[in-house]
């Protein structure tokens, strides 16, 4: 078969590995990370690709999850559309989405930390959690505060925005041992000195491809992945299988 | 332009100093009551509805809900001496599991800012928790938030422990971005909104239901 692989470049170094040893033609594109920020936007990304993707592709293969919703109502375009059941990309980082479920209900203040997300960061980022944004970005929003809204409601306003972070309490890294040792150790480093700035406890678990690797190469278990047709769009199933296939009205 | 309608523009801009000190004259020059909490009522109206069309974002709201609030602890003395109480009481809350508040944050200004008597059990809230608390304050709505499509499924054991805590008169309204009207009528809810701008609208739809 030949695919393309549409995914996020939070989960670049595991998609091309995959992409490198699977028994198929494989063609990556990489989205910027950050995008599930904004679902209506990503989504409309997404199925703009879609559309565009046909033949002689055989399959448009998506390293994606619900990301918030985001690819909830993606119409498959003219070749079938294979997704994998996951709420986010942490399923597919740690290969189960059963794992992923116990360890968000053992540990719901978790904030979650992976190798590319970590080294594409943006410059000015003391905070590499995946979804976070950078420093430089969140200075940026403080002074279009100030200037559109005064100091005081600026401030209130970053208070009101940050509060999250008081209810974590966890700092999981996903190691998948992919990236050379001196990466690995510096993505790692990174995520622990988080922890300790923020008096969070540190964890490193250890990642699986399967996910990511049955995906790329074709391996679609019903179990564990969802195949759209022309035709179909993906729902939410709101239970344990994630997502599924509906009619896609025409137009 | 008279005082309440000042009153008024000044929450909708999110101005606290303005809007507190016009409350404070409202109240000690003795304007009906009733009128002042009208005109802070009536902004928060408006700054949903802006909300829902795109005019404003979250962070213009946030400060508007904070004028109102401050405005509010004005009046609040005032409206329990006159007897006026809230009309109803809302329990809120995010589901079990989801630790992201924001939303919830907002929708509890939003509904205090519409005048409901707002009880916030914060994050992380189980099905017996929100059943506790809605006998405890014989509420009429439980509100139920969930950021993530990871514990909004979490939301239909809410919708059952209250059925069966025989709590019949009591309202579910869930919100948060992953959530939509399938999942609401599919889990038995009585209402839902996808964001704060629309939780207002969607108690006064599930009580009138």
């Amino acid at each position: 078969m030949r695919l393309a692989a549409l995914t996020c470049e939070v989960l670049a170094r595991s998609v091309y590995l995959c992409a490198a040893r699977s028994p198929h033609v494989v063609d990556v594109r990489l989205n910027r990370r950050g995008l599930h920020d904004d679902p209506p936007n990503l989504r409309a990304i997404l199925q703009t690709e879609l559309d565009a993707t046909g033949p002689p592709y055989d399959a448009v293969v998506l390293a994606y999850g619900l990301c918030g919703g985001a690819t909830a109502g993606l119409r498959a375009g003219s070749i079938p559309l294979v997704v994998p059941r996951a709420h986010d990309c942490i399923t597919l980082f740690l290969g189960d989405r059963a794992r992923y479920q116990a360890e968000f209900v053992g540990n719901p203040g978790t904030y979650w930390y992976v190798q590319d997300y970590l080294e594409r960061t943006d410059e000015g980022s003391a905070f590499g959690g995946v979804g976070a944004v950078s420093d430089a970005a969140a200075r940026a929003t403080h002074q279009e505060y100030i200037e559109k809204y005064g100091e005081d409601n600026a401030a209130y306003l970053m208070e009101m925005l940050g509060a999250w972070r008081s209810h974590y309490n966890r700092a999981a890294f996903v190691e998948m041992s992919i990236a050379p040792e001196q990466a690995a150790e510096a993505a790692e480093r990174r995520a622990r000195d988080d922890a300790n700035r923020r008096g969070w406890r540190f964890d490193r678990l250890a990642g699986e491809l399967v996910l990511i690797k049955g995906l790329i190469d074709g391996a679609w278990d019903p179990a564990d992945y969802l195949v759209l047709q022309p035709g179909e769009r993906l729902a939410m199933s709101y239970g344990e299988d994630v997502i599924r296939a509906e009619g896609a009205p025409a137009g | 332009m008279d005082d309440l309608s000042a009153l008024t523009a000044a929450i909708e801009v999110g101005d606290r100093t303005t809007a507190v000190a016009l409350a404070r004259a409202a109240v000690e020059s003795g304007v009906d009551t009733r009128e002042v909490l009208g005109a802070m009522t009536g902004a928060m109206e408006v700054v949903g509805k802006r909300f829902q069309c795109n005019e404003i974002y979250v962070p213009e709201m946030l400060i508007a809900a904070r004028a109102m609030k401050e405005s509010m602890a004005v009046l609040e003395p005032v409206l329990v001496k006159a007897g006026i109480r809230p009309e109803h009481t809302a329990v809120i809350g995010t589901i079990k599991g989801d630790l992201h508040d924001i939303g919830k944050n907002l929708v509890a200004m939003m509904w205090k800012g519409a005048n409901i008597g707002v009880v916030d059990l914060g994050t992380d809230v189980s099905p017996e928790q929100f059943v506790a608390a809605a006998q405890e304050h014989h509420a009429d709505i439980v509100g139920v938030s969930a950021l993530l499509t990871t514990t909004m499924v979490g939301m239909k054991d809410v919708v059952v422990a209250l059925r069966e805590a025989d709590l019949p008169d009591v309202r579910v309204v869930i919100g948060g971005a992953p959530v939509t009207r399938e999942f609401a009528d599919q889990i038995g809810a009585d209402g839902f909104a996808t964001d704060a701008g629309g939780a207002v609208e969607a108690v006064k739809h599930a009580l009138a239901s």
